[in-house]
């Protein structure tokens, strides 16, 4: 059980705070409701560039870095297609400092050409690192337009292209925080050995004057239900095949999502999992297979990976797929099974509760999907679902028609 | 009315309360460390043996440890993971070039059985032929991926130069896979696991009757004391480069071989190596980063061993600004030889060292592991507060003295690939 408690300034600035008397840090975790889902389509990979941004000086602290390391602080960031999370990790006694350029940042940034200019620098060298000069780097960059043809999940956070990062202009940037960064449009949640009074004290002295603006309503293009089997080949220079299936799925907050994950799990999580068992271990046919699904909050993807066996054809794999898939389809799965899969789930949702930095991001992101005690919640959801939820859902799902394929050759056997 | 131009007042830290685990010795003579205030179900317990890369092939050592769980006369590696699995256990197996580590996760409830099954598999392992070469395949396209990294092939070359004449620069190859045997990896085993049990440590609020059971299951290895680790590591610097031209960038590592822990100059040169690049806002991140953009990132790092250590910068930047960056590196270090870091930046340093060695002692588990990573050296915990008194009272000149002595240029291995 993780206790917490919460409350709200008149700003809109939503807090959570949960003790935690065994560590002698403090986590200030700022989680604004903004992610890659939000760009324009000509600028993609904006929400990102715009995290980067955020560290290079607020409106009265020119330097973000420098006052936390002093207070013997750290600090990371990241980005998604749903939301932009900062977070910081100090001392307890120090957690003011954390507050005071935490709020500055929300307040205002510095805004200067110089930053933007490296940060452009930066960012497309890591687009270069971690997207193109990868094996298999460009998979997602291939994959979601695929399998999205109107939601802005097609592209991904990295962007389209790296023309997007290198024509961003300084308004763009300004715009992007006026209409995002602000108390309305955030969650802090703070977890470590302190009181509850004293906390709720801190951020109201440091956010409590930072003006309120009106949340912007998402309004973002509905998926149309796919209703045809996808496919795309591309060659690559990488040492074997792989192919991937994209499966469309509910999002997140949905009613059937735990039994996705579940079917997920069933099909590929670990060694005993159906694919890699019928696969991997039984035909011989992949050297690797696994399955997962995305967790995006809009429509998600169950993706199953397979790296084929050198002497294996698509056409067996293919096949082989499809049969372990029809067979979940056709027969309910042993209670066994099912109880199998969810004491696994039980034991790594335990082990991601560990440690304040992840409680807190947990807490954040839960709370940005309607209700943070869905962290003590959630797995009641799990333990609910029945052999026929898993029957009904795989049999909506798992089928050619929801299905987008793309095939990665390698240069060599191509 | 706040003024949010003035920073708020920090407090200096001069002391961690370390938690000291409580230790019980097998009948074998190798010892389990125990944590048990962790305020929830889960458990984690590793066991580490004498079965690193060392003592024989690097591949036989990994492939031996990755089919721990291969099935015995009586159980299929299927039905191993299926026992498991049904507990809500996990495993995890790593070979590094010193010892092997089996840990298991699971929680408080079904833990002992867990153990149990493992023990059992371990023990028993038969070496299936069907298992051996499906882990070879395995093995094989993952190694082939990583020799299309430009990182991989520079961390590569570094490392079989640095150290040529022990087995440390021993790397796998993808033809080591075809000429490994069964009869090696069965051999390997019987000695650096059967009776190559160094240690176990657990994490979990378990019961006295839980711990007597583990230490029950655990007195079937024993211990012998074989590593060996005192080796020729005569180091002379050299220049390399790999070609490789389909790729967008370049990767850079420089470094030498340098000392663990041990070595008295060693909690000194960790602040030396802060301040050049071991954290965010370190002079080479400043350089080649934030003022230059040559590259997501570049850093520093002393890599430690039983007996001794390597010193190592790495980056990937875009192929233009791969001499413009190792110009900018040397530039750095030359700096730090010639003149004192400023009190602010120094202090900065300072506070930031502090605070990651706090948080790196944050939660029973890394409480732990800073005990693990002592204890192996044959340290005790006041090597922290020690550490941090360093920290506090270290000067400039000192640390310019250290860099003329430990980081002179022409002392250094230079690798770029790509």
């Amino acid at each position: 059980m993780v206790e917490f408690e919460r409350f709200t300034l008149d700003n809109g600035l939503r807090v959570i705070f949960h003790k935690d008397t065994t560590t002698p840090m403090v986590v200030v975790n700022t989680l604004y409701d903004v992610g890659a889902r939000d760009e324009n389509p000509d600028r993609t990979g904006f929400a990102h560039l715009f995290e980067h941004l955020m560290f290079g000086g607020s409106v009265n602290i020119p330097n973000f870095d420098r006052p936390l390391e002093l207070a013997g602080g750290n600090n990371n960031a990241f980005t998604t297609n749903d939301l932009t999370n900062y977070y910081d990790i100090l001392p307890a006694q120090n957690i003011e400092t954390a507050l005071w350029l935490e709020s500055d940042r929300m307040l205002s940034l510095a805004f200067t050409e110089k930053s933007l200019k490296i940060q452009k620098n930066v960012v497309i060298e890591e687009f270069k690192q971690n997207y193109l000069n990868q094996p298999y780097g460009d998979l997602w960059l291939e994959l979601s337009p695929l399998a999205y043809q109107k939601h802005p999940y097609q592209w991904t956070t990295i962007g389209k292209s790296i023309d997007h990062i290198k024509n961003s202009t300084m308004e763009e940037v300004k715009s992007f925080f006026n209409k995002y960064y602000h108390p309305g449009n955030a969650i802090i949640t703070i977890a470590g050995n302190l009181e509850f009074e004293n906390v709720k004290m801190l951020v109201n002295k440091w956010y409590a004057d930072i003006p309120g603006k009106e949340k912007i309503i998402r309004k973002l293009p509905k998926e149309p239900q796919q209703n045809e089997f996808r496919t795309k080949t591309i060659v690559r220079d990488v040492p074997s095949d792989m192919y991937i299936y994209a499966f469309k799925m509910p999002g997140k907050a949905e009613k059937d999502f735990p039994a996705v994950d579940l079917i997920s799990d069933v099909l590929g999580h670990g060694k005993t999992s159906r694919l890699n068992r019928h696969l991997r271990k039984n035909l011989e046919l992949a050297s690797d297979i696994e399955s997962y699904v995305t967790g995006t909050l809009d429509t998600g993807l169950l993706i199953i990976m397979v790296q084929p066996d050198e002497a294996a054809t698509l056409e067996e794999i293919d096949m082989e797929i499809w049969t372990v898939l029809e067979k979940l389809k056709a027969s309910s799965i042993y209670e066994d099974e099912l109880n199998k899969i969810v004491n696994k789930v039980k034991t790594s949702k335990a082990f991601e509760e560990q440690g304040i930095l992840n409680k807190s991001i947990i807490l954040s992101m839960f709370e940005l999907m309607g209700d943070a005690n869905l962290i003590n919640t959630e797995i009641k959801e799990y333990e609910k679902v029945t052999p026929d939820d898993i029957q009904r859902v795989a049999r909506r799902i798992l089928n050619p028609k929801n299905c987008s394929r793309l095939i990665i050759q390698s240069k060599d056997h191509a | 009315m706040l003024n949010r131009k003035i920073a708020p007042k920090t407090q200096i830290i001069t002391e961690i309360p370390f938690k000291k685990p409580e230790v019980i010795s097998l009948k074998n003579g190798a010892k389990i460390y125990c944590i048990r205030e962790t305020y929830n179900r889960t458990v984690r317990i590793d066991f580490v043996f004498d079965a690193g890369s060392l003592e024989s092939s690097r591949v036989v050592a990994v492939l031996c440890g990755d089919l721990l769980l291969s099935g015995t006369d009586k159980k299929t590696s299927d039905e191993i993971e299926e026992a498991i699995d049904r507990l809500g256990g996990y495993l995890e197996v790593g070979t590094t070039t010193e010892h092997s580590r089996v840990s298991v996760f699971g929680l408080k409830e079904h833990i002992v059985k867990i153990v149990e099954i493992l023990i059992d598999a371990i023990v028993n392992v038969t070496f299936d032929p069907k298992e051996i070469k499906q882990l070879i395949q395995e093995k094989r396209n993952k190694l082939e991926i990583d020799l299309k990294k430009v990182n991989v092939l520079a961390k590569r070359a570094f490392l079989s130069h640095v150290f040529q004449h022990s087995p440390y620069g021993k790397l796998s190859t993808l033809t080591d896979f075809k000429s490994t045997k069964k009869e090696d990896i069965i051999q390997f085993h019987k000695k650096n696991y059967l009776t190559g049990l160094k240690y176990l440590s657990i994490v979990g609020d378990l019961e006295d009757d839980q711990i007597d059971e583990i230490h029950e299951l655990a007195s079937q290895f024993d211990k012998n004391g074989i590593l060996k680790v005192n080796y020729n590591y005569n180091y002379t610097p050299v220049r390399i480069h790999i070609p490789k031209s389909e790729n967008l960038q370049s990767a850079i590592r420089i470094g030498k071989l340098l000392f663990n822990k041990k070595h008295p100059d060693f909690k000194k040169f960790l602040v030396l190596n802060t301040i050049l690049g071991g954290y965010f806002g370190s002079r080479l991140m400043t350089s080649i980063r934030e003022e230059k953009g040559y590259t997501y990132g570049i850093g520093s790092s002393v890599v430690q061993y039983l007996e001794t250590g390597y010193f190592y910068i790495s980056t990937e930047v875009a192929k233009e600004f791969k001499a413009l960056t190792i110009k900018a590196i040397r530039e750095e270090i030359e700096l730090l030889q010639a003149e004192e870091v400023s009190t602010e930046e120094l202090d900065l340093v300072r506070n930031y060292l502090i605070g990651e060695v706090l948080e790196q002692s944050d939660g029973a588990q890394a409480m732990m592991d800073r005990f693990i990573s002592v204890n192996t050296f044959g340290l005790d915990l006041s090597y922290y507060n020690d550490l941090i008194h360093t920290i506090n009272t270290i000067t400039a000149k000192e640390i310019k003295n250290l860099a003329k002595q430990y980081l002179n240029w022409e002392s250094m291995t230079v690798v770029t690939a790509g």
